[in-house]
């Protein structure tokens, strides 16, 4: 009883591995199982607020990301100063700009939207951003 | 870096018969620890630039936001969203992809609809207060599907790149918008001869110092502008309640103009007898005021360039189907698809081009929803052989406005409407 189930289970074996070897003769190019060693981060969902039949009308807080500055002199600056109106991503969020733009935009902050840096601030900020943002100096995270 | 899959497979076959029949069942087992081991996981680059952003989309993050599906993370605080390329397949885009943008950080959470009021003054005989019930019951309801697009939509093609948010192209979005008629609740008001424009505010606030632009945004329309009649205040889009996000409970709806006037979360409308110099009407999204608002950095820097508010958008189409991001097999029919639109009128043709230099097929038009709206299309397109081909596409509007092929420069990163393509390779199948 013992033997042929054994006998049967070999017999088995051989067909699947000769079926296996048939699919990989035939389909010498197919891939399958093809996963990747790291993995790209994931991004958890916002709960749902608890809702009341009254007037208020509610969402969830809306979530922040991690900041992506480079690390560097002037980093604490511009991560301190910049945000208070915005999130300093969108210094990364913009594409290698020359020298001269970034000062333009910091001055732009000051004059047009009321920005308040102290001098050595603005000269920190400015040097940091050309530091680390024009065609030249950005580096790829 | 990636290990190249049929080298994979073969020597995963080899492997397999070296140890012979006895660990063929083991064979797929110890093939996924080897790949496993050998491609990292790999992203679009974190920033595209100084060349122009070659992916469809903006290259940020997906990111989940509170009645939204994951959408392309631009910034955090205040937010800002792009819809993903395959919504535009598709005329209506739904409420939960629709794209995201403010200008300021204070953005509501909790509207209480038991004081929110719609608040008409200025220039007007009888000051208003309506509530959100007002607007849905006292007015006949209004409803018409209409685009709103981004002024900076696919800024990042920009050559020089400018500075702004960066978009690829989909700073867009079509759904139904029900509301009341804006003309209705001004002349329930009454406007005082004299009366020029009407300034549009949200609940939307910034920490910027008071009277400055980092603090309130603020918009204007010009009365005698004939969009002014097809204004409507919406209270429901695609036929629910606007997203916080896009705006609740109510925004403007401006037909044909960029989303830059569709003030979201509209609170005050103020009827001014002289134009709002306010810095968002007198220096912001101003365009040239040249063929196609387009000019150059050197002309800009010469102080030559007389600019504009921005006002309609221009004709544009773009294809969502197939993306580009697999392979064609050659022979085989596939439906190209995607929308067209004119902040200028109905879309009257769209064409589509298998080659550079090739003629032009005229595609199927999808449903008519009315001349503000995403007119969907597809075409039929069969690639007879293997290799890289760049198809195209191409519409023309009723005003007689076709896509060109030459891009615009402008500092703002404004009123991009060139033709696109996408690369696509066909792969041989026999």
């Amino acid at each position: 009883m013992m033997r042929s189930l054994r006998n049967r289970r070999k017999i088995f074996a051989l067909a699947t591995g000769a079926a296996i070897l048939a699919a990989g003769a035939i389909y010498a190019d197919l891939q399958i199982g093809y996963y990747s060693a790291g993995n790209l981060g994931g991004i958890a969902q916002p709960a749902p607020p608890t809702l009341q039949a009254n007037d208020a009308y509610i969402v969830a807080a809306y979530p922040r990301y991690p900041l992506t500055l480079a690390s560097g002199e002037g980093e604490q600056d511009a991560a301190a100063y910049c945000n208070t109106c915005h999130s300093p991503n969108y210094i990364t969020m913009q594409p290698p700009l020359p020298a001269a733009t970034w000062e333009a935009e910091v001055t732009k902050m000051e004059k047009t939207y009321g920005a308040q840096f102290p001098t050595d601030v603005h000269a920190r900020i400015v040097s940091y951003l050309q530091a680390h943002y024009t065609p030249q100096t950005r580096k790829a995270r | 870096m990636d290990e190249n899959p049929s080298e994979c497979t073969r020597r995963s076959l080899l492997k397999t018969l070296g140890i012979g029949a006895g660990a063929l069942i083991f064979g797929n087992f110890l093939d996924q620890t080897a790949s496993a081991q050998q491609a990292p996981a790999k992203r679009v680059p974190t920033f595209t630039g100084p060349a122009a952003n070659p992916y469809w989309n903006s290259v940020g993050e997906m990111a989940t936001y509170p009645q939204k599906v994951p959408l392309v993370l631009l910034t955090d605080r205040p937010v800002q969203l792009e819809t993903p390329r395959a919504y535009f397949a598709n005329a209506i885009t739904p409420n939960d992809a629709f794209f995201v943008r403010w200008h300021l950080e204070g953005i509501p959470n909790q509207v209480d609809l038991s004081t929110w009021r719609l608040r008409v003054d200025g220039k007007v005989n009888k000051p208003l207060q309506l509530s959100f019930a007002d607007l849905v019951n006292k007015f006949r309801p209004v409803e018409y599907a209409a685009v709103n697009q981004c002024s900076g939509n696919s800024r990042s093609r920009f050559q020089p790149r400018v500075p702004g948010g960066q978009w690829g192209n989909g700073a867009m979005g079509c759904a139904r918008w029900t509301g009341a008629r804006f003309r209705e609740i001004l002349d329930m008001a009454g406007m005082k001869s004299g009366s020029v424009q009407v300034q549009l505010e949200g609940l939307e606030r910034g920490k910027g110092p008071d009277g400055m632009p980092s603090n309130e945004y603020k918009k204007s329309l010009d009365l005698n502008n004939p969009v002014f009649d097809e204004c409507i205040v919406a209270y429901a889009m695609n036929g629910e309640p606007l997203p916080m996000l896009n705006g609740f409970p109510v925004r403007l709806i401006v037909p044909g103009f960029f989303a830059t006037y569709w003030v979201k979360c509209l609170t005050n409308v103020r009827v001014l007898d002289k134009p709002d110099d306010n810095f968002w009407m007198a220096t912001a999204y101003k365009v040239p005021d040249t063929p196609r608002g387009s000019t150059t950095p050197d002309d800009v820097k010469a102080g030559t360039v007389k600019m504009l508010p921005i006002n309609r958008m221009p004709v544009r189409s773009f294809i969502a189907t197939p993306d580009g991001s697999t392979k064609i097999p050659a022979a085989m029919p596939v439906t190209v698809r995607g929308v067209a639109f004119s902040g200028y009128g109905k879309i009257v043709k769209v064409e589509f081009s298998d080659s550079a230099r090739g003629a032009w097929r005229e595609a199927k038009l999808g449903e008519d929803l009315g001349p503000w709206a995403f007119r969907a299309w597809e075409i039929s397109w069969t690639p007879a052989r293997p290799g890289k081909y760049s198809i195209a596409v191409r519409a023309t509007d009723e005003k007689g406005n076709v896509q060109p092929e030459e891009g615009v420069w402008n500092p703002g990163g404004y009123l991009w409407n060139k033709i696109e393509r996408e690369e696509i390779v066909v792969g041989a199948s026999a």
